[in-house]
């Protein structure tokens, strides 16, 4: 294999991973059903990026004892599916399911569980980052410390259960 | 608990490993100065080159090639393309938002194609400018965790915790690192593939074995010649191999430890990969037990017989320290698995005395091999000494011994027993053998038999607590006073600064037991103070007055 063959071989791979990955996300913008979310934020940093806040959702916490789950244990790092149905003007978890039914024409939310104890369940919805502008963050999260339920997150979700962050309103 | 034992008997595996390596690792470094030094005297035409050959003919030494120095060129190079890689992720962090999103992205790929584009020209187009072809690969590569972490910031993807932002990282890396055979790059892969590997299983909490698959299959083989990019991968695999015992993997733990092995036999020249299916091995048995205390686990004995073998075979006199340390802990964890299932107490005192005779049991084989001319005696000895000593140390202590009062454990009991009675075989094969008739060999066997007779008296009478501080205080005594003798008649002044040694320790350690309670702590110190100084000053002198006289005419 001549050097040069593996410079365009490589060059093919990393163009293809990249527009993989922006096509992946493009997808959920095209195709994703908008939900509104109710949001607890903070604020830590990222290295790797600039200011961002991370945002934890009512959703993130459910208590088993009144949502209609297929189980009433989850291990750690399991992947499940949440039912979402508009209540008022925000969005929330109806039922818990360990599978995508194929048949449901409702809106289905991917989650990995991070904690299960005392019947509440912690889920991570992989969308609890949100980039802001340097130096915004700071300012985002002084508004945010007055009242919190003036957050309001638009989620886009597609078919499969993937979401992704379209809006942040901070009121 | 019993986590916590281990963990602390690992600690004294590597306080151990340092001791031996201090008293063992001397002649190791005269022969690297020979080697370094006798091409300097045959160029210098001191000696001629047969005599040269003669010398390492001698010590069963091989001329080595001298390490190049490594090029000032290549690390300016390599610093100038580090900087370059983390001002543009950290450019790429700061906001840089006057530009559109799809812009910067297409804009940082095709900076990053053209840097790898550039790395491969100087590598293989122009002549004379490798080293900088070399950087510019690692700069590409650095760029393109750069483009990824743009695109996870304009899609809210989380990066810093994301398994698979860092798999999308490190696999792309992963040609250049093989196809062009750079060992920067081959480096900057495998840790971020470490990193993925720990996000991985914390983030999904199950096994990755994916990741020991890729290494085995494809890092370790085309890392043969890289020794950096190899041993980081074998690091790696250890580490994987640790986090399992908190995580219940018992199957990865094996696969790695199984798998480091292989690779053992396969490339015998790297070392590396049997220490590390040591400590992988033992991982799995620290595993294993975890996940089912009550089930003993014997399977340890199969691969821990055969790297014993290895160790013999290969004479790679490191590896038996780090075999002794794994067969402890197999023996021990095997007897909590076992006492466990009977309901019996945990028992510090029985414990320790076991560890004890342990001890003994690796001094006597250390013995053993001495006299019949098998390898490493000394490693047995030393290993078996420190081992011993820690133990009988511990149970001279009175505020220990009030505290270490558990119901009694039959399986230590009866495990020690064994071990006395090992030892009582050996003894009698040692009189048998007229063994005892050399000065020398009484004196080592008198300290034996003293910490055989100390444990025994343990054993059988645990309750009468002031007697057995006593005893395990003569021990120490018939220790220090042993090694000062044997020093003496062996001629060898570590043995003999090892008995001083031993002796300043008890008089310190016991001065502070006894008069630390006392209310007025100024005292305490001062009255140490000018014990330690003259004790010290006269034991000093006396000991290089002995070792003077030690040294041949």
């Amino acid at each position: 294999m001549s050097k040069k063959f593996i410079f365009i071989m490589v060059s093919f791979l990393w163009i293809a991973v990249a527009v993989g990955l922006i096509t992946s996300k493009q997808q959920i913008m095209r195709l994703g059903k908008t939900v509104l979310l109710e949001t607890v934020p903070v604020d830590p940093r990222d290295f790797l990026r600039g200011d961002y806040v991370v945002l934890s959702y009512k959703i993130s916490t459910i208590d088993l004892t009144q949502i209609q789950s297929e189980e009433s244990y989850f291990r750690r790092g399991r992947r499940v599916y949440v039912k979402l149905q508009p209540r008022g003007q925000f969005w929330n978890v109806v039922a818990i399911k360990t599978k995508m039914p194929a048949s449901d024409k409702g809106i289905y939310l991917k989650g990995k569980v991070e904690f299960c104890y005392d019947k509440k369940l912690g889920l991570n919805y992989g969308i609890e980052s949100y980039f802001v502008p340097e130096g915004e963050g700071k300012v985002m999260e002084k508004v945010m410390q007055g009242d919190k339920s003036q957050v309001k997150v638009e989620v886009l979700v597609d078919t499969a259960g993937n979401a992704m962050i379209k809006k942040v309103i901070v009121q | 608990m019993i986590l916590s034992i281990i963990m602390s008997l690992l600690w004294w595996a590597v306080i151990i490993f340092i001791i031996v390596k201090l008293f063992s690792g001397g002649r190791k470094r005269h022969y690297s100065w020979l080697l370094r030094e006798l091409p300097l005297w045959e160029e210098k035409n001191i000696i001629n080159k047969e005599q040269g050959e003669a010398v390492l003919g001698l010590y069963k030494l091989k001329r080595v090639a001298l390490k190049k120095k490594m090029d000032m060129v290549k690390i300016l190079t390599l610093i100038g393309v580090i900087f370059v890689g983390l001002g543009v992720i950290f450019f790429v962090g700061s906001n840089w938002q006057r530009i559109p999103a799809h812009a910067r992205t297409i804009m940082l790929l095709a900076v990053t194609i053209v840097t790898l584009y550039a790395g491969y020209v100087f590598s293989y187009e122009k002549e004379g400018f490798a080293n900088l072809g070399k950087s510019l690969l690692l700069l590409a590569a650095l760029l393109w965790g750069g483009s990824i972490a743009l695109i996870g910031q304009i899609y809210n993807i989380p990066t810093s915790d994301n398994w698979y932002i860092m798999l999308l990282w490190a696999f792309p890396i992963v040609p250049i690192a093989i196809l062009f055979k750079n060992d920067y790059v081959h480096i900057l892969a495998s840790i971020l593939l470490i990193i993925w590997n720990f996000l991985y299983s914390s983030s999904n909490d199950i096994a990755n074995y994916y990741y020991p698959i890729f290494i085995f299959i494809l890092m370790l083989p085309t890392a043969k010649n890289l020794i950096s990019g190899r041993r980081i991968n074998i690091m790696g695999l250890v580490l994987a191999s640790f986090y399992c015992c908190f995580n219940k993997y018992e199957w990865l733990a094996l696969l790695i430890s199984v798998g480091l092995l292989v690779c053992y036999l396969i490339q015998k020249e790297e070392r590396g990969y049997l220490y590390a299916a040591v400590f992988s091995f033992i991982f799995w048995n620290i595993t294993y037990f975890t996940v089912r205390q009550l089930s003993c686990n014997l399977y340890f004995l199969l691969p821990f017989g055969f790297m014993f073998y290895l160790t013999y075979k290969d004479n790679i006199e490191k590896n038996l320290i780090f075999c002794l340390v794994g067969l402890m802990i197999g023996i021990n964890l095997a007897i909590f698995s076992v006492y466990q299932l009977f309901n019996y107490p945990f028992n510090e005192s029985q414990f320790t005395i076991f560890q004890l005779l342990s001890g003994l049991v690796i001094y006597s084989v250390g013995i053993v091999s001495r006299n019949r001319g098998y390898l490493f005696p000394i490693i047995f000895k030393i290993f078996g000494y420190l081992v011993t000593f820690i133990c009988v140390y511990l149970l001279a202590f009175k505020a220990i011994l009030d505290v270490w009062t558990g119901g009694a454990n039959n399986v230590y009991l009866f495990g020690s027993l064994i071990l006395v009675g090992l030892i009582t075989l050996f003894l009698a094969d040692e009189r048998r053998s007229d063994n005892f008739k050399h000065k020398s060999r009484r004196i080592e066997l008198a300290a034996l038999v003293a910490a055989l007779l100390g444990g025994v008296i343990l054993l059988v009478s645990p309750h009468t607590i002031f007697l057995n501080i006593i005893v395990m205080n003569s021990v120490l005594v018939i220790f220090a006073l042993s090694s000062i003798f044997l020093g003496v008649e062996l001629k060898r002044p570590p043995i003999f600064t090892l008995g001083i040694l031993t002796f300043v320790l008890f008089i310190i350690t016991r001065y502070i037991d006894v008069t630390w309670a006392l209310k007025e702590k100024s005292l305490f110190f001062i009255v140490g103070g000018l014990v330690i100084l003259f004790l010290g000053t006269f034991l000093e002198k006396q000991r290089r007055k002995i070792i003077e006289r030690m040294k041949p005419e």
